[in-house]
């Protein structure tokens, strides 16, 4: 049963608001008037595999809100390989196949290419933009290179803010310990103990929320900033928690994405990653300084066990990194981490592989020297965070050691201890930001 | 008699007719020497005091400014310093004005050579600073950037990229100034090429063992190939 409407598209230009829409976008959002629940995917020559995310999202659509009206925006970067053309011809063929017999309400679909600065977040904008034209109740963002997506991913993250007030549903994952480590040893502690709410995957990339929360993030004027190229996820989920926004996190089993780009440079997600984390520390000092302990968040979905691909982990190879740069990036690691913590970072290089353990009580700190190092512009920033990659990569490390032959719940427990060793050291951090 | 008396009184009237017509430039000279050091004064102070406020020694500090100065025993802050700078200059060019009121030919040629290489001296100075500052970045940036990929010889790659740009700096600062240009230029052609050519002998000579070990592991990696990291960092 084929449920969904394509548009084709003019060539005419049309500015809505702030974001410049083609002419036929422009009145298919009219025409559309309103809708309940609005889908976002952002991408960038993704054709391989945002057919299978169109699919899962429109059977998601199709099976728990079938009297919902729903809009599916596709806000490409300029793809070349036909992404749009994919979404535009992607339906389900078969909704028997799933159980389905009938949809109440047609889905439209928008495919369009997004202006602006290139980047997820100016995706993103064109879409908080449609959503507020549109009204919608509820919007889902969605990773297009996702292969792990259910239509229940779309319950999971619609249903909390539909049905039960919430603001911002974050996603939950199950995911192999060693993947995430810059969630796990930076991001996920710092957002906890800065804000004080335990959401788990911060920077998870798939997000639900509701139509008043699309219209706050566009009273923002972060468009033209970083937030507009990277940093978004960050950006969405700090908004959300530092501004009051009712926060809650979905389960949504395993996350299997298209395998990233090979070449993609570590320092240069560190970068992007961090120095929007600590962008905001700046933006919500007020809100963040005197919070002490964190929170559990409401968390929706069934928890079961996935089964995670073996990972390879060349640890030999990340300490010799870590202890070349010892003596390279000497001068800089004194100047941001002081003498004191110098010398404890020169006492693990001089560790053999084996027993070489990177002390938590050690990383909070350094974390939290490179936040105050960043507050104070000691460095340019990306020289700043740049430089924390060999120490992030010996961290790295001495989680792999530690936690090889743990099971996925015991190297979890590592990171609650994480969590817990930056909650109780955040007066060094709070006393020094100034 | 008389005309002895007029003989003698004639240079003596002339000098005091000469000195007549030369007070009021000199008393001009003496206001402007006056009124101009006491305005360079109340800018100093202005200056320091307005480089206070918007933080200008904390920035020195991130910048290195303040340990290169150390280095050459100068213990004042970097805003006492620049308002001394800026005193000076006006104090200069104060005595510069002063003595061209005096309207003394030979010194009006001196005074407007000095003036004419004022914007010499200027442009020179921004030169200097700027690639003080641009040598530093970028010897920084080669640093982290080599440190990260896992190079042993990171601090001495951008320790050589900081001492070119120094030497090309120099090098524009000089030629800027128009001292020796040929020399310079002559100079700098020789150190600069030097450089290159030591670094290249260097490297060829002791690239020999590196070039060795590379081919030998790439010999190996084709029997047993190193595991590579799958681990997602997001």
């Amino acid at each position: 049963m084929a449920c969904c409407a394509s548009l084709t598209f003019y060539e005419a230009i049309r500015t809505m608001d702030n974001v410049t829409f083609r002419a036929e976008i422009h009145e298919q959002i009219e025409k559309a008037g309103n809708a309940d629940i609005l889908v976002g995917i952002p991408s960038f020559n993704n054709a391989r595999t945002i057919g299978h995310v169109v699919r899962a999202v429109q059977a998601g659509l199709a099976k728990y809100f079938p009297d919902h009206k729903a809009v599916i925006v596709n806000s490409d970067g300029g793809s070349s390989d036909g992404t749009m053309e994919v979404v535009h011809k992607t339906s389900v063929e078969d909704f028997n196949a799933i159980l389905l017999h009938h949809r109440v309400k047609p889905i439209s679909k928008l495919a369009f290419s997004y202006s602006g600065i290139p980047g997820k977040g100016s995706a993103f904008r064109s879409i908080f933009e449609i959503a507020q034209r549109l009204d919608a109740k509820a919007c889902v963002v969605v990773d297009s290179d996702l292969r792990s997506i259910t239509p229940e991913w779309v319950e999971l993250l619609v249903k909390p803010v539909l049905n039960g007030g919430f603001d911002y549903v974050a996603p939950l994952y199950h995911r192999h310990k060693f993947d995430g480590t810059i969630t796990n040893s930076i991001v996920y502690p710092l957002t906890r103990t800065l804000y004080g709410k335990r959401l788990r995957q911060p920077i998870g990339g798939d997000f639900g929320f509701s139509g008043k929360l699309a219209q706050f993030y566009l009273t923002k004027d972060v468009w033209e900033s970083d937030v507009a190229r990277f940093g978004i996820d960050i950006w969405m989920t700090t908004t959300a928690i530092a501004n009051g926004f009712k926060v809650a996190q979905s389960f949504l089993g395993a996350k299997i994405h298209d395998a990233k780009d090979p070449g993609a440079d570590l320092s240069n997600m560190l970068y992007q990653v961090v120095s929007a984390t600590f962008d905001l520390m700046e933006n919500y000092a007020d809100v963040w300084v005197p919070i002490r302990g964190s929170e559990p968040v409401t968390t929706f979905g069934f928890e079961y066990t996935v089964g995670l691909e073996h990972v390879n982990v060349n640890t030999a190879r990340m300490l010799k990194l870590f202890r070349e740069s010892l003596n390279n990036l000497r001068e800089i690691w004194l100047d941001i981490l002081g003498a004191g913590d110098l010398r404890e970072v020169e006492r693990l290089g001089a560790l053999s592989d084996g027993e070489f353990d990177f002390p938590l009580s050690l990383w909070t700190r350094i974390i939290y020297d490179y936040a105050i190092a960043f507050h104070q512009k000691k460095l340019p920033t990306e020289h700043l965070i740049k430089s924390l990659t060999p120490l992030y990569v010996g961290k790295t490390a001495s989680f792999i050691l530690a936690a090889e032959q743990m099971e996925a719940a015991e190297a979890e427990a590592e990171i609650e201890k994480l969590c817990m060793e930056f909650e109780s050291s955040k007066d060094y951090l709070a006393t020094r930001w100034k | 008699m008389t005309e002895f008396l007029n003989l003698m009184l004639e240079p003596l009237q002339e000098v005091f007719l000469k000195f007549k017509s030369f007070l009021p430039n000199l008393l001009a000279m003496l206001v402007i020497l006056l009124v101009g050091i006491l305005l360079a004064k109340i800018l100093r102070i202005i200056v320091v005091k307005l480089l206070i406020a918007v933080k200008f020694d904390s920035w020195s500090d991130r910048m290195g400014f303040t340990t290169l100065i150390r280095k050459g025993d100068v213990w004042t802050k970097p805003s006492a310093i620049l308002g001394a700078i800026v005193f000076w200059l006006l104090a200069i060019v104060t005595l510069m004005v002063g003595l061209s009121a005096l309207k003394v030919a030979a010194i009006d040629q001196v005074v407007g050579h000095f003036f004419g290489y004022m914007p010499r001296v200027f442009s020179a100075s921004i030169i200097l600073v700027v690639g003080y500052i641009l040598a530093g970045f970028v010897s920084r940036a080669v640093l982290i950037t080599a440190a990260n990929s896992g190079f042993h010889y990171a601090k001495l790659l951008a320790e050589t990229v900081r001492v070119l740009l120094a030497v090309m700096t120099l090098a524009m600062v000089m030629e800027q100034l128009k001292i020796a240009p040929n020399i310079v230029i002559a100079a700098f052609s020789i150190i600069f090429g030097g450089i290159v050519v030591a670094l290249s002998i260097a490297f060829g000579v002791g690239g020999i063992g590196v070039a060795k070990r590379m081919i030998e592991r790439e010999a190996t990696e084709t029997t047993a190939e190193e595991p590579k990291d799958e681990i997602e960092h997001i």
